[in-house]
């Protein structure tokens, strides 16, 4: 079995309507954060590597296995999906234990699994109320439940932090950090960028439908030449500062603070400039700190696809 | 390789009774099944309330059965109350006239114009052999084509197009489910309902319409192919649901709007008479009303649409069509099967 | 700054006179529809039996040109009544076609996004929904109805002469009148039972079920119990009854005319009361 998802080359469109195109990834273990705009593509991509819907064009792989074999598939994959509609009338309990005897499990096997994983997201209280009367949060943890209760390799969760209190998602959080530290693979998508910036291994960027860029947040930063990277400047003498760093070639702009106090600058060349930041603190400026200013998710979206923001 | 199907197919089955029994959506198809019977228990009870007043009438104004049916046209008045007796009831229409008698079964009009008898009318007491011929009709023209067609339009294409609209098919395809015991899974609960649903109206209806018969008069129709004409009508019914379960959940897996094809499919059936033979045999209703243990024979007053609705197609025998039904259920589950691992969930199209 | 108080300004264009503003509604259900191919070919198809009594008016106008080529057929082409009570039965058979593809989807889509809330907070009331809604089918309904039916009246009357006019303008008005009833019918049926039914597929199962199994089960109970009563739940025929009495014709139903008139009353009110009980600006969850 390998050990990656891959798409080769997938392309999928509604009619006319462009789901993805020409994806082609390989997503390893850890946590994968997919962070793109709405109708950028990311549940089409979920949706995909789960089977629920087939590609136009191209292949994909689940750890070795085809999308379009649900019996080998879901034996290694759970998928918390965004549809928030459930079969009528089922207590949480219900839902999770005839979800399980579904996968071949005994009553009481599939009764004791359910009860666990309830007791896991937290929800024992309430299993035995039915979801039409759970709040958003509440549902949005029995899918959890619904993803994880069968101890999935694989877990593809769509915008999972969605309606969750700060306390539940911290908690949350911590359950991806571990389950990637198990070697699993926890495929997350969101549009609170701050969320998968901090929680990420990899981040897979996604724009009307075609991956605008892959790999570790750094690693997708440096590829980004062509981009100038912002640096925040705290120290004396900001004017003259301002003026000393404009003058070399790969300083494309610098911006005083409005308490004087400091500077941002774009550069192409990180390396290059930190060393004739070097250079110029010998000169007697005093520099209270030098800081990356967009060496995360938000500001690499704004690179890679402009003015389409992600909301925040 | 089945017995891993088996325990999946109960868990889909077990999910899906819930649904189809039991749910609000899903009462008017018990009313639909049920209608007939209560038309049936009324039919009986007024049969019996005529029966009644005739039996008054005749301990009233005794007559003989053998003496109303010696009345023959062309008496006279006088000759008519030698033989028969005073009438219950004398209605005087100048020059006509009618006399009304009962022998306390049967109700006799005896029609006179210029004091002589015109024609004998007469109402005979419903048989076994009558009503028997008036369930089959109904069962042919109401029950199977209508009830029956749109219970099964209503549970079956709701089986997989009804949970595409609620949003919630995706529930199944998260599961390490083949397709196609997802198919048969469902298939087989909406088979159950619908068999069990509509083989109790079968039934009683029956039972409804013999209500107004003595005890003695049941038995011996029960002694005599009773027995098998119920089984055979309750075999019907089941057979019917199996071929149009069969058809439908492959329309609701097929049309985003099932309702277009469910209604050409009744109008290929209607027409199913006119169809050349090979075609013919590609219809539902072809098999079903060869298995009818009855020739319905329709009211001369019907709609002639409606006669030739009821009119077998040159039946076949109960084997040939027990076998032709499930091939036909067979090839179209087969169909649904193969349209079900191309299924997509994409909610927000439907 | 707040934000409405440098960007907001009042709408203060002209506004549609309140009595039309109902007309709203059809408008813009008229742009989606016409985009239905099937509607457009159940429209054209609609058009085949008008077409077909205005060349028969003509030849029952023009039996000479027939008798002269050596057809004599003048005892079997004439104009009467019975040709416009068929006329109805044909026209109002499409009509129903028509609505059952039209009506389930005039209500329940506003109901299932939760729409009303967004119509009555504007100048709108529930009457106007309705009347808006109801004027959706109206309107469709009649281009194929009453309308063809009179221009093949018109067509008579020209060729028949100003007696025949005279004396048959009261067929005008009875053809007028029961497709219009018709019209009404089906209408206020397909509304309520949209309104009532949220989805739309189910709403058009029903709307099938009300007319072919209703049909069904009259003619279950007429054969069971020897009447012809059943025929009350047969609206098809209900309607029959009563275009037969405006055409002063004997209707083959074997209803009476009144018993009709009460059903045609009952139905409509029974829709009008399920309408008025669903379309509000909100909903009673449970």
């Amino acid at each position: 079995m390998s050990g990656a998802i891959t798409f080769d080359n997938v392309s999928r469109f509604y009619g006319d309507v462009l789901g993805v195109n020409r994806v082609t990834l390989s997503i390893p273990p850890g946590i994968t954060s997919l962070v793109g705009p709405n109708g950028s593509g990311k549940t089409t991509l979920m949706n995909l590597m789960t089977g629920l819907v087939r590609p136009t064009r191209g292949s994909i792989d689940v750890l070795g296995v085809s999308p379009q074999d649900p019996e080998r598939l879901f034996k290694i994959v759970g998928y918390s999906t965004q549809f928030d509609s459930y079969p009528r009338g089922m207590t949480g309990f219900q839902f999770i234990q005839s979800y399980l005897r579904l996968f071949g499990m005994s009553a009481n096997d599939a009764a004791a699994a359910a009860m666990r994983v309830i007791e896991r997201v937290n929800l024992a209280e309430a299993a035995n109320r039915k979801i039409a009367g759970y709040s958003k949060g509440m549902r949005q943890r029995i899918r959890l439940a619904q993803a994880i209760a069968h101890d999935p390799r694989v877990l593809v969760l769509d915008e999972p932090l969605n309606g969750l209190d700060p306390l539940v998602r911290s908690e949350t959080i911590a359950l991806f950090r571990a389950w990637a530290a198990e070697g699993r693979h926890v495929i997350v998508s969101s549009h609170v960028l701050h969320e998968v910036d901090s929680i990420s291994d990899q981040v897979i960027l996604l724009a009307n439908g075609y991956v605008v860029a892959e790999g570790q947040i750094r690693g997708v930063r440096d590829e980004m030449r062509e981009h100038p990277m912002q640096v925040v400047l705290r120290c004396t003498r900001a004017n003259e500062m301002a003026a000393r760093v404009f003058g070399a070639d790969h300083v494309v702009e610098a911006r005083l603070h409005a308490d004087g106090g400091g500077l941002l600058i774009k550069t192409r060349d990180a390396d290059k400039f930190y060393t004739m930041l070097n250079h110029i603190a010998l000169d007697g400026f005093v520099i209270e700190s030098v800081a990356p200013a967009d060496d995360n998710v938000n500001s690499l979206y704004e690179y890679l696809i402009g003015g389409e923001e992600p909301t925040r | 390789m089945i017995g891993m199907w088996l325990s999946p197919i109960g868990s889909v089955v077990r999910l899906e009774m819930k649904k189809t029994f039991f749910s609000k959506r899903g009462l008017w198809v018990y009313l639909v099944a049920l209608a007939p019977v209560a038309v049936m228990f009324l039919h009986s009870m007024v049969s019996l309330a005529n029966g009644e007043e005739r039996r008054a009438l005749a301990a009233a104004h005794p007559t003989s059965a053998a003496a109303l049916q010696s009345i023959m046209p062309g008496m006279t008045v006088d000759e008519v109350l030698e033989r028969a007796g005073e009438p219950f009831d004398r209605v005087d229409l100048g020059r006509r006239g009618v006399f009304r008698y009962t022998d306390g079964r049967d109700a006799y009009n005896v029609n006179f114009f210029n004091n002589q008898v015109a024609r004998v009318t007469t109402r005979t007491r419903d048989t076994i052999a009558y009503d028997s011929t008036i369930f089959a009709t109904v069962f042919q023209f109401f029950y199977l084509r209508l009830a029956i067609f749109f219970g099964c339009v209503g549970v079956f294409t709701n089986l997989f197009r009804g949970e595409l609209l609620d949003k919630s098919l995706h529930y199944y395809l998260l599961t390490p489910l083949r397709r196609e015991v997802l198919v048969i899974g469902k298939y087989i609960a909406g088979l159950t309902a619908t068999t069990v649903i509509f083989c109790t109206g079968t039934v009683l209806q029956i039972w409804a319409l013999s209500l107004h018969f003595e005890k003695s008069e049941i038995a011996d129709f029960l002694n005599a192919d009773g027995w098998s004409h119920i089984a055979a009508y309750v075999g019907v019914t089941a057979a019917a649901c199996l071929g149009y379960g069969s058809v439908f959940l492959a329309a609701g897996l097929l049309f985003k709007n099932p309702i277009i094809p469910a209604a050409s499919v009744e109008v290929w059936e209607s027409l199913n008479i006119f169809l050349p033979a090979t075609l013919k045999k590609v219809s539902v209703i072809y098999y079903l009303q060869s298995l009818c243990p009855i020739v319905a024979q329709p009211d001369e007053n019907m709609n002639r649409f409606l006669k030739l609705m009821i009119n077998a197609a040159e039946p076949v025998s109960a084997p040939v069509a027990i076998i032709g039904l499930f091939v036909v259920t067979g090839l179209v589950l087969l169909l649904s099967g193969r349209l079900a691992r191309r299924l997509e969930i994409n909610y927000s199209t439907d | 700054m707040a934000v409405y108080k440098r960007t907001y300004t009042g709408y203060d264009g002209p506004l549609t006179p309140e009595w039309s503003r109902f007309l709203i509604l059809p408008r813009a259900n008229y742009r989606q529809l016409g985009q239905s191919k099937l509607l457009t070919i159940l429209r054209m198809a609609a058009m085949f039996y008008p077409l077909g009594c205005i060349v028969w008016v003509y030849l029952a106008n023009n039996l000479s040109v027939l008798s002269t080529v050596g057809f004599d057929v003048g005892q079997y082409i004439k104009v009467d009544t019975s040709l416009f009570l068929y006329f109805c039965w044909v026209q109002g058979a499409f009509a129903y076609i028509m609505t059952a593809l039209v009506g389930p989807s005039l209500v329940s889509p506003d109901l299932v996004n939760n729409a009303l809330p967004l119509y009555f907070a504007r100048p709108f009331s529930r009457t106007e929904y309705v009347l808006g809604k109801l004027s959706v089918l109206g309107i469709l309904l009649s281009t194929i109805t009453w309308i063809p039916g009179l221009v093949v009246w018109i067509i008579q009357a020209s060729l028949g002469g100003w007696d025949w006019t005279v004396a048959n303008l009261w067929v005008a008005g009875s053809l007028f009148l029961g497709m219009t009833l018709w019209v009404l019918l089906l209408s206020l049926i397909a509304l309520a039972v949209s309104a009532w039914v949220k989805w739309r597929i189910a709403a058009g199962a029903l709307l099938l079920g009300i007319f072919v199994a209703g049909a069904g089960f009259g003619t279950a109970i007429n054969q069971i119990v020897r009447t012809d009563y059943g025929s009350l739940v047969n609206l098809p025929e209900v309607m029959f009854t009563l275009w037969s009495q405006l055409f002063g014709l004997e209707s083959t139903t074997g209803l009476p005319a009144e018993y009709a008139w009460a059903t045609y009353v009952t139905v409509c009110a029974g829709c009008l009361w399920l309408l008025w009980r669903k379309v509000r600006a909100f909903e009673v969850v449970k």
